[in-house]
């Protein structure tokens, strides 16, 4: 909707459909200068904090995982290493391995659902992924193969495509067999295709010529592609563990929005996701990974977050790959879960869901029910970046008509994937020009 | 195994119950699928689904579909209504109001007009709709919403007999 003429004009869109959440965005500019820039967006994490204190700490991974409906090994891998950290407990590798697959099928079906149905329209002229679908049929269609196989993945190991029921705190209710992992691995070879061929395809895209100056945050694990660690890296040399990282970032309330704006010390905003994943750790990208990511052009880091989409590509190849590394290795965990003894404590457990960083902090009691619980997901860590790359988008784009610059704006939070959960799935967009 | 992406077989029968049981009156689907799981063997009950994204690559090829929901279109709550989801024209919903009946603003009519564009849609589509009232933050459905939900569970099962 336009509104006005001249210098003053209002520019209004209202049901932007492809962002996960509910919330408004609203730009401002005047005299030809973006003055200010507010993504207002409604997250649960706050009422589930609440929601949490005096509940089992074993009751966490399943009740956080309802927090989002895209993302909930997410929720369920985070919840589950805090209890552990507060109970002293380290689990198997095996079962970690275990972990890590699921991992890969939640990034699988979140990525190729993200790239196809959601990201890839806006670089291609369509409305949505409905019109894409009528035009490049083949396209969508790939797209919708990579997300079946993420969803394989989760219901073999999960026990359910949506909302894996099959998690605990320790590991798993039951190990699949090694037939039932095995059963996967033709999937993922062409998998492992399709996400080549989808970096091929999203590296043919034309962008925007933006640079973000990202002071990025992400999981570090020497010696492979982060998924879940013990140590949290940043790109200006921070090195410490979740629990340290967790008392350094500090959440401020802001009066638009039920998110928290979290910083570094209270003072230093951040980007956490594929971006900052991919900048601090592409060197531990296995080799088809790598070469898909030179072929489409990809340096060691990438800083125009229109361009995340083809690193989002690269970490799918990486999540095929790394899924057939796991099968092949795959030894079924006996026990499936360690023994947890509960106690009382504090524990911080951090892990990377796709869309970045996710930190549960809980305090329990000698009981095992939780006291406190601190849960900071990716969203409200990057808000803060997000509006900082929406200045600058819409200040290098003010020359074009309303609703392109409108569709630019809409790119430009699309870029980081924000999953602003589980309500009404819309983002209002509002550009005010005076 | 499907020969060509190693999917399951095709599911005769889905239900779906779209919402979370954390926004109150948002969780009658959920709660209408349980139930109907626990009475019938033999259909899948996909879960407590947020997006109706996700019913792509789960639902394919299915004899029937049923997605349950809850709905806020004025009427009464607890209003129970049955939306038979057409073979749709082209570019047109079939039916399935476009994100203004439900919490679920992506529009379960564009997912079903995409997997029609690629061929994976369900034979049929109803959709159960459940009049909420209440979608704040919480637990527990209000008294007339939990109240329809055996109202609802009936009809989808009535359904269900039809192909079975």
């Amino acid at each position: 909707m336009t509104h006005g003429s001249g210098a003053h004009r209002t520019v209004a869109v209202e049901g932007l459909s492809r962002v996960e959440g509910e919330g408004s965005l609203r730009v401002e500019v005047r005299d030809g200068v973006v003055q200010d820039v507010a993504l207002s967006i409604f997250e649960p994490p706050r009422f589930f904090e609440a929601l949490l204190e005096g509940r089992l700490a074993s009751e966490a991974p399943d009740i956080t995982a309802r927090i989002c409906g895209i993302c909930p090994v997410a929720y369920q891998m985070s919840a589950c290493a805090a209890v552990e950290d507060a109970c002293g407990i380290t689990v198997d590798e095996r079962i970690t391995a275990l972990r890590r697959l699921l991992y890969c099928g939640e990034w699988i079906q979140s990525h190729a659902l993200h790239i196809y149905l959601l990201h890839a329209p806006d670089f291609l002229g369509c409305a949505d992924a409905v019109e894409l679908a009528e035009r490049d049929r083949a396209a969508v269609e790939r797209g919708l193969a990579l997300k079946r196989t993420g969803n394989l993945i989760m219901e073999t190991v999960g026990g359910r495509a949506i909302h894996p029921v099959n998690v605990r705190v320790g590991g798993f209710y039951r190990a699949p067999t090694v037939a039932e992992v095995g059963a996967l691995v033709e999937p993922l070879r062409r998998a492992l295709d399709a996400a080549v061929a989808t970096v091929a395809w999203v590296g043919g895209f034309d962008f925007p010529d933006v640079e973000g100056d990202y002071r990025f945050v992400a999981l570090s694990s020497p010696g492979r592609y982060p998924i879940e660690s013990d140590r949290v890296a940043s790109s200006d040399g921070l090195d410490t563990s979740p629990a340290g990282f967790a008392d350094m970032v500090i959440e401020e309330h802001v009066a638009r929005s039920t998110a928290l704006h979290a910083r570094i010390g209270g003072r230093l905003d951040y980007l956490t996701g594929p971006l900052a994943r991919y900048a601090l750790n592409s060197s531990e990208l296995p080799e088809p990974a790598r070469q898909a990511a030179e072929g489409a052009g990809l340096g060691t880091i990438c800083t125009n977050p229109f361009r995340s989409i083809i690193v989002r590509a690269v970490e799918l190849v990486f999540a095929c790959h790394e899924a057939l590394r796991l099968i092949a290795a795959y030894e079924p965990p006996d026990p499936p879960a360690a023994f947890v003894q509960p106690r009382a404590g504090v524990g911080t457990g951090a892990t990377e869901a796709p869309r970045g960083l996710l930190f549960h902090r809980y305090e329990l009691d000698g009981n095992g029910l939780i006291r406190t619980a601190r849960i900071v997901p990716p969203t409200s860590q990057n808000q803060i970046t997000i509006e900082s790359d929406l200045r600058r988008v819409a200040q290098a784009a003010l020359e074009l008509p309303d609703d392109e610059l409108t569709w630019r704006c809409e790119q430009a939070v699309r870029n980081h994937d924000p999953c602003i959960s589980c309500a009404a799935h819309f983002l209002d967009v509002t550009v005010v020009r005076q | 195994m499907n020969e060509h992406d190693g999917t399951s077989p095709a599911l005769r029968v889905v239900v779906v119950g779209m919402g979370s049981e954390y926004r109150r009156d948002d969780g009658a689907g959920p709660a209408v699928a349980d139930r109907v799981a626990e009475l019938f063997d033999g259909v899948a009950n996909l879960g407590p689904i947020a997006d109706p994204l996700d019913l792509l690559g789960l639902w394919d090829g299915a004899e029937l579909a049923v997605v349950i929901d809850a709905v806020h279109s004025g009427a009464e709550p607890g209003t129970v209504q049955l939306i038979e989801v057409g073979t749709a024209p082209e570019g047109e919903s079939g039916g399935v109001p476009a994100g203004t009946t439900s919490t679920h603003g992506i529009g379960l009519a564009g997912v079903l007009r995409l997997a029609r564009a690629v061929g994976n849609a369900p034979k049929r589509v109803v959709v159960v709709g459940i009049e909420g009232d209440d979608f704040g933050q919480g637990t527990g459905l209000s008294p007339a919403v939990d109240r329809a939900v055996p109202h609802a569970a009936r009809h989808v099962m009535k359904l269900i007999e039809e192909v079975e």
